[in-house]
């Protein structure tokens, strides 16, 4: 079968691939220090610093990237990088918690 | 979070596990130490419910929290860092997939808790402009993702009987007189070459064909070296069915190519809104 259909929740790495940073996002240091983002007693104000939809269909052309090549999609190489070792690190942490019988589905 | 929880690790899936529910505690959340996970934004002026299938050992029972006919999707959690765990991350797209059934969402990326159902009020609020331009715009649309993978040794077979140039250097090398090291060189220069240009033109047919059938579309990075693209499609609820079909017409077009399908997805990949905190003192000098 060419075509594999499953849907939105069967593959971990998919569902990382979209949870840890897209849609909608809020500082990470606040979520780190405060833990429980605290609006009210802080007298903190929530700001829209970017929204950014992509509603155009990308042209195809010169966007491969077999292998190695980085793409221009606003983020830099080396942001690229960074973004996979931290999804590494904590794909490496998820996949430690997993009872060992289940193996990680791709 | 108790680590026995770990240990019921459920199948993978929409349908919610069936669990007796805990008596209802009828003190608010914020007296027990609850805080409020929120999984996704949706418009809605009525209180909705979900069920029993959020985060937890036992999953959470899911509802709303509203200003004006926006509602964020939230359920109660202990306040604390949520770790990206199968568990937890799979607890997050199980949420708003069975939203998504319903209702067009704005997904909120993994791990945002608050303290109190009045703070996600008044993030609603903040935000409502935002959240409503954003949600006019993904209006019944889902996302799907596609990947399509090649076998990277079976494509250089192809080259190698198809060009003749690399044909004539792999017998250069074959033959081993003198140094091959240049005959080397230009031999993986050309396989390169040969591959980046096939893989262009797969991803530019790819594209094509899928065009009409959807809104928009995102390419993202490749994963492996046997990956050639990894791209996501934005495409309205009516026209799933067809999108789903040209697929299949793609996958038996090109045989040799492995499609790999998901979704429906909440449009993560198409949305993505960026809040920050402000100390109200900060924010006039």
């Amino acid at each position: 079968m060419p075509v594999e259909r499953a849907s939105g929740g069967t593959s971990l790495i998919d569902v990382l691939d979209r949870v840890l940073d897209k849609g909608i996002v809020i500082d990470a240091w606040v979520r780190v220090s405060l833990v429980g983002i605290d609006l009210l007693t802080v007298e903190a104000r929530v700001v829209v610093a970017s929204i950014d939809t992509y509603l155009k269909y990308s042209e195809a052309v010169g966007q491969a990237a077999p292998a190695s090549k980085p793409l221009a999609e606003g983020k830099s190489h080396d942001e690229l990088l960074a973004e996979n070792v931290s999804l590494r690190a904590q794909l490496a942490e998820a996949k430690e918690r997993v009872p060992r019988r289940r193996g990680l589905r791709s | 979070m108790p680590r026995a929880q770990k240990v019921r690790n459920r199948a993978v899936g929409a349908s919610p596990p069936r669990r007796a529910l805990r008596p209802a505690s009828n003190r608010p959340a914020a007296a027990r130490g609850l805080g409020k996970y929120v999984y996704c934004v949706i418009q809605s002026s009525k209180p909705q419910t979900f069920g029993p299938i959020g985060l937890g050992a036992q999953p959470a029972p899911v509802h709303t929290v509203h200003h004006r006919d926006i509602a964020a999707v939230v359920s109660d959690t202990q306040i604390q860092l949520h770790d990206p765990t199968r568990e937890n991350v799979l607890a997050h797209e199980r949420v708003n997939e069975t939203v998504m059934r319903k209702f067009t969402v704005i997904p909120m990326s993994f791990g945002t808790v608050f303290k109190t159902e009045a703070d996600i009020e008044e993030l609603l609020r903040s935000a409502y402009e935002a959240f409503r331009e954003v949600l006019a715009k993904m209006a019944d649309k889902l996302e799907f993702g596609v990947k399509v993978l090649w076998d990277r040794d079976e494509m250089v077979r192809q080259i190698e009987a198809e060009e003749e140039e690399v044909r004539w250097l792999r017998k250069q090398i074959s033959s081993e007189r003198g140094s091959t090291y240049l005959a080397r060189m230009q031999h993986g220069r050309l396989i390169d070459r040969a591959l980046q240009s096939r893989s262009e033109r797969y991803l530019g047919e790819i594209f094509e064909r899928l065009r009409d059938v959807s809104v928009a579309s995102r390419v993202n990075k490749p994963i492996g070296d046997r990956m050639i693209v990894n791209a996501a499609f934005l495409v309205s609820r009516d026209k799933e069915a067809a999108f789903s079909a040209r697929l299949e017409d793609l996958g038996t077009r090109y045989p040799h190519l492995t499609f790999k399908f998901t979704g429906p997805w909440p449009p993560y990949n198409f949305v993505n809104i960026r809040l920050k905190l402000e100390r109200a003192r900060e924010a006039t000098p």
